[in-house]
């Protein structure tokens, strides 16, 4: 029972900051507890002894991946969290709102660990959801701008198709199968012949998730959404979402669903190679930032699905990995665009001369722009090798050289972003930039974390002796 | 055989190591510590230098005494250290080989490298760059020792570049001057191209015999192996043919014979004692040195001897035919070296008569290999002097020098008389053994080469010689004394140009042969021979009096390179080869072929990629277009996706 404390501790933050705010007690202290508390449960989560798997009452299970997964989650939130002070703490109306934004976010870790603890379907459904419905609401934060309450409309509206196609499918399985629990799904599926009514549950269950994780063709509200969300929910949206998403159809895969796995293959391939594709195209000519990192997110949830075809124990460390790598990424170039964003609009014109007239800012953006595009020796490059390496596991090589090749024209747009930083002129008396010494002390741990994961070896090795360890 | 075992136990043998480290100590420490004091610097490297000559002596005189006593002089590896291990009997292994001709050139080396560490002290009295000369120095002497020790073709071809590289670096000393980055960058790639087939060949060779130990290779049980033939992709070959031949051609390069000679005149920016060590006495003879060390199984390949021999005597001709001509006094030594190492060459290549190995050939090659190295250092130590004097190369300046430094003068004349082919000097015996087995192999052709090249010797010798110390002085010229620092080595190397041939001839005839299976038969001896090699000599330098030592000589006419016949343009002009080379190297490979590539990558490989991006371009927009902000679309293509997805999702629908 006592391994569920930090699940436990996340739920009581949530409510305590709720609780709290209406006792009138200063948003700043709130915002103060939240990420203390949050590093205080990523500590507490790494002292968990892993090669643990416990299960209660049927629903709830902890093991390896769920504890490496949980870090994460924590670990983005409190990113997240501290992203936030940027746009709360200037302005006395929005600070009085912080709470009910930490709440939000609190809710929607909750719900990401929700999923990756889930043993029946039932709680994988609720945890998906508890994940997404904030998530509605973050978007639409800005009431008075009408690009956030666009976004957010049509996020409701795709987010609820999806939603109900996601429904229907596990209904469908829960039907084929008499069963909510995943052990009994897996036999079920290993000894029953398979008929249409079943494959039709497994097209809903992907198309369903598809809509989370944006693949083609069930991307399109991912560019509007990320534009007109608040950066700190962009972010939040393109790591721990994107993340909730991979996780639960890691689970699936790798749990109930593995006795089809294979057939699910081409399947999955298919739909990250025309993901991948379409991501690539769309950055190509982007000139505003934030679309600009929808399209790549796009095409990043495209490599790391390439994972999921090879073996388990070959693609959940590889996708942990490349979620870590990611994460560290994406938040890097979120935090300079959200420096950006309070003086500059958003757009890659504002990034001209910025090498020159911020050095380290141009540098950090340089190696988070690498990371993307997966060149080493930054932490991306290892990252896709490992995702790679697992497609080439199960043998398919051809894939791979596509991927690899949509890696280049990535490589392409990337450069494009560098090219705006290091090569155009900037205009001749450019404007300062905010930058405060907690922006620098962030980013400097952001460029530091994705340089080592890719130079050192000590991400990559914990998170396979964590998921080796154990029965 | 058993004294052998005694030396290999002795601490000269055990610590022999040492012959290499003192020059790479040297190196080390002056480079690193005293750049700036260019005195400590050149004290350093001189005593270094003249350790390792000491030492060298000390391992080699012993060693000559027990193979003398013996009569025959097996090669003994005094250490071999496995440096990379590859696989259990392959790796990169650095030893020292000792043998007849390692020994021989261990002494040359060391000997005039001290010698000429000596010289350069007064040489590079004033020069600014002192600091850096003597490590370069060093640097080369270690590369050139670590070659000629080697126990396996690795470890030979290792410092085979690297003494390219010491070569490249100085004759870029003066790096000011454009023509000596010019000079330097032409003997480096052309050494480096010679060198790159060198290498194919020592793929092959370890490739197909599974070593590259010359103890392991030099055996005909090697050459059997390797004596069949292999398909490249495009043609088949005989694997000993064209192995034996790649080697080679490494040789060919590295001793400039022709059409890669062109290197070598122009590698005489150097610094004249860098062109003395470097470019005449030993670096260049590493191509025949490769050849006689592989020399067993080159000679099992009939048609790799017959390539050897034909190219060193045709570059012995054609380089004394343009030493003629030339007025700089460093080229004409230069093209003068190009004939002699043809002559070693040559050697090489005519010592096989049918199945019949004559080890005259080899000792001879060997021999003009010892001799050459001293009186052609001394000449291009002696040309350095005067170069020094009188500020300039060309043989308009000079003249009438005999007074002023009559020491040099002495010693030059020595040096002149044993290239020339004079007896009792020490050219004359090893040139004769030369000519003796091309004529005893049935090479008539090329004994008739070699003897006519001995005659144009003598006289370019001495219209060099006449033109520099006879006559009238043509410039004003100091009178100030000999440096003693320059003038000592030179006197030094006059004695074993003077009596070096006489008292080692009987020794070299017995001990250095080659280390293979040597017939016993009894090649015809022509006593005419030595007689009509001293005729030739005799007969040059009295036409070169004729021409140029007499006191009513023209010396403006013969000087007079403008107002020339057609013949004498061609010749002076070196036979174009270098033009051919730039026509070669600047129309062939880099308009023509280049340019084609050019063409190609910018049409082909760039038109692809243009495409390529223009594609992308264009799907860009296209899915620009499709995200348009409407909802409706938004969820349309939702639903498509979700047919789309059973339809070419690949499932086992029924």
């Amino acid at each position: 029972m006592s391994l569920l404390v930090p699940d436990f501790l996340i739920l009581i933050l949530a409510f305590g900051i709720f609780a709290l705010d209406l006792l009138k007690v200063p948003a700043k202290v709130l915002w103060n507890v939240a990420w203390l508390s949050l590093t205080g449960i990523f500590v507490l989560l790494n002292t968990l002894p892993a090669g643990m798997s416990h299960e209660w009452m049927g629903a709830w299970e902890l093991n390896n991946l769920g504890l490496l997964l949980r870090e994460f989650f924590v670990f983005s939130a409190l990113v997240v969290t501290l992203l936030t002070r940027r746009y709360f703490f200037a302005n006395n109306a929005q600070l009085k709102r912080l709470p009910e934004f930490l709440f939000a976010l609190l809710v929607v870790t909750f719900g990401s660990i929700v999923v990756v603890s889930a043993k029946e379907l039932l709680t994988l459904f609720v945890g998906l959801e508890l994940a997404t419905i904030p998530l509605y609401f973050l978007v639409a934060w800005n009431k008075r701008c009408s690009l956030s309450a666009e976004a957010s409309t049509k996020y409701i509206l795709i987010g609820s198709a999806s939603t109900a196609m996601m429904l229907f499918g596990l209904s469908y399985l829960y039907g084929f199968t008499g069963s909510l629990n995943f052990d009994v799904i897996k036999s079920q599926l290993s000894t029953q012949p398979l008929d249409n009514l079943f494959w039709t549950s497994a097209i809903f269950i992907i198309v369903g998730i598809g809509f989370k994780l944006a693949l083609f063709p069930f991307h399109a509200w991912a560019p509007d959404v990320y534009e007109g969300a608040p950066t700190p929910v962009t972010a939040f949206l393109s790591v721990s979402s994107k993340a909730t998403a991979i996780a639960f159809l890691t689970i699936l895969l790798y749990g109930p669903l593995a006795p089809i796995h294979k057939d699910l293959d081409f399947l999955l391939l298919l739909l990250a190679a025309v993901t991948m594709l379409v991501g690539n195209l769309g950055a190509l000519r982007q000139s505003r930032l934030k679309r600009f990192m929808a399209w790549s997110s796009i095409a990043q949830a495209g490599y790391i699905l390439t994972a999921l075809v090879g073996p388990a124990n070959i693609a959940k460390p590889a996708i942990v990995f490349y979620l870590f790598v990611y994460a560290f990424s994406n938040y890097l170039m979120f935090w300079i665009i959200s420096i950006l964003e309070s003086t500059r609009p958003t757009t890659f014109s504002s990034l001209q001369g910025l090498a020159k007239q911020y050095p380290a800012l141009g540098a950090a953006l340089a190696v988070t722009l690498f990371s993307l595009a997966g060149i080493p020796p930054v932490a991306g490059f290892i990252g896709k090798l490992f995702l790679f390496g697992s497609a080439a596991n199960a043998g398919y090589y051809v894939f791979i050289i596509y991927a690899a090749l949509n890696s280049t024209i990535s490589l392409y747009y990337y450069l494009q972003v560098m090219r705006a930083a290091y090569v155009t002129p900037g205009s001749e008396n450019p404007q300062a930039l905010a930058i405060t010494g907690f922006d620098k002390g962030v980013s400097l741990i952001l460029t530091l974390l994705v340089l080592l994961a890719g130079f050192a070896p000590w991400l990559s090795n914990n998170i396979h002796t964590i998921l080796q360890t154990g029965p | 055989m058993t004294d052998l075992i005694q030396l290999q136990e002795s601490i000269w043998a055990r610590h022999s190591y040492l012959i290499l480290a003192l020059p790479l100590l040297s190196f080390i420490i002056n480079s690193l510590l005293f750049s700036k004091k260019k005195k400590i610097s050149a004290a350093i490297s001189t005593v270094l230098s003249g350790a390792s000559f000491a030492y060298v002596l000390g391992l080699v005189i012993p060693w000559f005494k027990i193979v003398l006593k013996a009569g025959s002089a097996p090669a003994q590896i005094l250490w071999n250290w496995n440096w990379f291990p590859m696989t259990e009997n392959f790796g990169v292994k650095l030893g020292l080989l000792l043998d007849p001709i390692s020994a021989m050139m261990l002494v040359v080396i060391t000997a005039i490298a001290f010698l000429v560490h000596v010289y350069s002290v007064g040489y590079m009295k004033d020069d600014p760059g002192k600091g850096r000369f003597f490590p370069l120095l060093s640097l080369f002497a270690f590369a050139m020792l670590g070659l000629v020790i080697s126990t396996n073709l690795l470890q030979m071809y290792i410092f085979w570049e690297l003494v390219g590289v010491s070569s490249y670096l100085l004759i870029g000393f003066w790096y000011h001057k454009p023509s000596a980055v010019a000079a330097a960058k032409k003997a480096f790639i052309i050494t480096r191209f010679a060198d790159a087939f060198f290498l194919l060949g020592i793929v092959i060779v370890a490739w197909m015999n599974g070593s590259v130990d010359f103890l392991l290779i030099n055996t005909p049980e090697a050459a059997a192996q390797l004596n069949r033939t292999v398909s490249l992709g495009f043609a088949s070959f005989n694997a000993l043919s064209i192995a034996t031949l790649l080697i080679f051609t490494g040789g060919w390069g590295k001793s400039a014979m022709f059409p890669m000679h062109v290197w070598l005149p122009d590698a005489m920016e150097g610094p004249t004692p860098v062109s003395s060590i470097i470019h005449s006495a030993t670096m260049v003879v590493a191509g025949v040195y490769l050849t006689a060390r592989m020399f067993p199984l080159f000679s099992a390949a009939p048609f790799t001897l017959e390539v050897v021999m034909w190219v060193g005597a045709f570059t012995a001709a054609f380089a004394a035919i343009i030493a003629i001509t030339q007025k700089d006094i460093k080229r004409i030594l230069a093209f003068s070296t190009l004939s002699q190492l043809g002559y070693m060459m040559f050697s090489l290549g005519v010592a096989r008569m049918g199945t019949d190995i004559n080890s005259l050939g080899y000792s001879a090659s060997m021999f003009h290999v010892f001799n050459h190295a001293f009186f052609k250092c001394m000449l291009f130590l002696g040309a350095g002097a005067i170069i020094h004097r009188v500020h300039s190369n060309d043989l308009d300046e000079m003249g009438g020098l005999r007074k002023q430094m009559p020491w040099t003068y002495a010693a030059m004349l020595i040096a002149c008389l044993a290239i020339a082919g004079v007896p009792p000097f020490s050219g004359f015996f090893s040139k004769d053994e030369i000519l003796l087995t091309a004529l005893q192999n049935g090479h008539i052709a090329v004994f008739v080469t070699g003897t006519v090249v001995g005659l144009l010797t003598a006289f370019y010798m001495f219209r060099f010689f006449f033109l520099i110390f006879h006559g009238e002085a043509r410039t004003e010229i100091s009178t100030a004394k000999e440096d003693p620092w320059m003038t000592f080595p030179i006197v030094l190397l006059a004695i074993p140009a003077a009596v070096g041939g006489l008292l080692l001839h009987k020794a070299f005839g017995s001990i250095v042969i080659p280390p293979m299976q040597i017939s016993d038969i009894c090649f015809a001896n022509y006593d005419w021979v030595p007689w009509l090699a001293t005729a030739m000599g005799v007969l040059g330098i009295a036409l070169a009096w004729v021409l140029y030592g007499r006191k009513q000589t023209d010396v403006a006419a013969v000087l007079n390179t403008e107002d020339r016949p057609r013949w004498y343009q061609v010749v002076y002009d070196k036979f174009y080869i270098d033009d051919l080379w730039l026509w070669f190297s600047r129309t062939l490979i880099i308009k023509t072929f280049s340019g084609g590539l050019k063409w190609f990558d910018r049409n082909i490989i760039d038109g692809t990629m243009d495409l390529v991006g223009a594609v992308l371009q264009r799907g860009g927009v296209a899915v620009r277009k499709m995200q348009n902000g409407s909802v409706a679309l938004y969820l349309g293509l939702f639903f498509t996706g979700l047919f789309l997805v059973a339809w070419f999702g690949n499932l086992p629908l029924k």
